[in-house]
């Protein structure tokens, strides 16, 4: 029951943040989905009795909830861009591609995927549709911001579906991963950074023409 | 004995109607550091309209004048319709879950023309704000509907509360419910209840010329709107400890677990109002695309059988 409504939350979320305009709102919207993603893992924990998953869902909280959207804020802070996120789709247009990417998750789990029926069933779509929806956001928003938001929410997904169908992966591939990506956002960040020093700019659409 | 049943939970429902509002103005002014009015203040303000005198225009017709009965009685047959503390009500076999949103287009209705009766501006203005965000949100309550229709095989509020298990497309239809319930009792993304600037009201432009008696049944008829739609989340969607018979024990748990359900919902919105700002008239309709896309999403996952 529990499970079922932080699932719900989590593409609830996931729905917010495509249809957000603006920096501050996707940013938002990954924390609350990293949060319920923590309150989650914690209960799959308490239910499995498994010390890692606890270990797990604390880093999580750490790196996710807390130091990432940190970093995130800082960079939006230093490099003082306009708050519109820059949209290749209106906010309208893309729920609804947002939609088709549950159905399609749907479908595919229930033709493709042979997990027995329950939890690990709703978890698994909720979390394809959850990494379609990060690749969505990093293909279809124009600041460089996005990108690393919607890699971010990809991630997400990737947790959940690991969770979702083998009780999350082997303890130090997830340090690993934790790890990885913390380092990956603070790389682009720096990289975002040098982005807009060079071009005064981070639209990721205006960087195909050269600079004159 | 069940109709006894039906008539007392509807009188109590009503009693306590003006309560929810009080609960969460109490809650808003509490997050916001103040004190704020007692959580009977509803009840006050109902008294003294009711013991003022009522002005009516000279251009107002018999429409101005009959609109508040007629909003108050939609809003109480909508009441009639829904369970709340047990779900075997004999009254169900007068209409289905779908019905309560029409009978509530009904009282909506009248209370635009009520707005447009007396040909003020502001009148004018509200209703047709009105008109075009309640056009935006119906299909979505009627949609979220369906979704619990679906999970039940059928419209009727009894079957729908006595399901064991919550589907994982009924939370999803809860959601896009609360979107709902944010623009009917004019919350704050869409609307504002507290202030009467000008520029941002909607429901209290158009109910704008209304004083005295009929401002304050008009007001009971939002209190008990309202809680029609928070028992359509409380007690059709979330039937936790809804009580079948009527023992006194179970009567009991479900009166306390409806409570505890409230006033969880109250919370929710309270912190909703605090931390969002108004948004623009036209910001509406993206709001609106939201909530419809999450409900269509809870009729395509409870297709799939989930």
């Amino acid at each position: 029951m529990f499970v079922d409504i932080l699932l719900s939350a989590i593409l609830i979320t996931g729905f917010l943040m495509i249809a957000a305009k603006r920096i501050g709102a996707i940013i938002k919207g990954f924390i609350s989905q990293s949060l319920i993603l923590f309150l989650l893992t914690l209960l799959l924990a308490y239910k499995s009795h498994s010390v890692e998953l606890y270990v797990v869902a604390g880093l999580l909280f750490v790196v996710k909830v807390i130091l990432i959207p940190h970093f995130l804020s800082r960079i939006v802070k230093k490099i003082k861009v306009d708050e519109n996120l820059g949209l290749f789709l209106n906010p309208t247009v893309s729920i609804f591609v947002a939609l088709f990417f549950v159905y399609l998750s749907y479908i595919f789990t229930d033709k493709i995927v042979c997990v027995e029926e329950g939890i690990e069933h709703g978890a698994f779509s909720v979390s394809l549709s959850v990494i379609l929806m990060g690749m969505f956001i990093m293909i279809f928003r124009m600041k460089a911001i996005a990108q690393i938001v919607g890699l971010l929410v990809t991630e997400n997904g990737l947790f959940l579906a690991a969770a979702s169908v083998s009780g999350g992966m082997p303890f130090f591939v997830e340090i690993a991963v934790f790890f990885d990506i913390f380092l990956c956002v603070i790389i682009l960040e720096l990289f975002v950074y040098k982005i807009n020093k060079a071009f005064t700019h981070i639209d990721v659409h205006r960087l195909n023409g050269l600079k004159g | 004995m069940d109709i006894p049943i039906c008539i007392g939970q509807t009188l109590l429902l009503m009693l306590f109607a003006p309560l929810v509002s009080g609960i969460i103005k109490k809650i808003k002014n509490n997050l916001r550091m103040r004190i704020g009015a007692s959580v009977f203040q509803p009840y006050y303000n109902l008294a003294k309209l009711f013991a003022k005198e009522e002005v009516v225009s000279h251009n107002a017709s018999w429409i101005f004048r009959v609109t508040p009965f007629i909003v108050l009685a939609s809003s109480i047959s909508a009441l009639l319709l829904v369970p709340a503390f047990v779900s075997r009500i004999s009254l169900n076999s007068m209409g289905d879950l779908l019905l309560i949103v029409f009978v509530l287009a009904l009282g909506r209705f009248f209370l635009a023309l009520a707005g447009l009766d007396t040909g003020s501006a502001f009148g004018g203005m509200g209703s047709s704000r009105e008109m075009f965000i309640s056009s935006l949100i119906e299909p979505v309550a009627v949609m979220s509907i369906f979704v619990v229709s679906l999970n039940a095989h059928s419209t009727n509020p009894q079957i729908i509360s006595s399901m064991p298990v919550v589907a994982f497309s009924s939370i999803i239809a809860a959601t896009s419910l609360f979107f709902v319930i944010i623009a009917e009792t004019s919350r704050i993304p869409v609307d504002n209840q507290e202030t009467h600037l000008e520029l941002t009201m909607v429901h209290e432009a158009m109910v704008l010329e209304y004083s005295g008696r009929s401002l304050a049944l008009i007001e009971i008829a939002s209190y008990i709107k309202q809680i029609v739609f928070f028992s359509l989340i409380a007690s059709v969607i979330f039937p936790w400890g809804i009580s079948s018979g009527i023992s006194i024990d179970s009567l009991l748990i479900s009166i306390g677990a409806y409570c505890m359900k409230i006033t969880i919902l109250c919370v929710f919105i309270s912190v909703l109002e605090v931390s969002a700002a108004k948004m623009r008239l036209f910001r509406v309709v993206d709001f609106a695309s939201i909530a419809f896309v999450l409900s269509v999403l809870g009729v395509i996952i409870s297709s799939m059988g989930r």
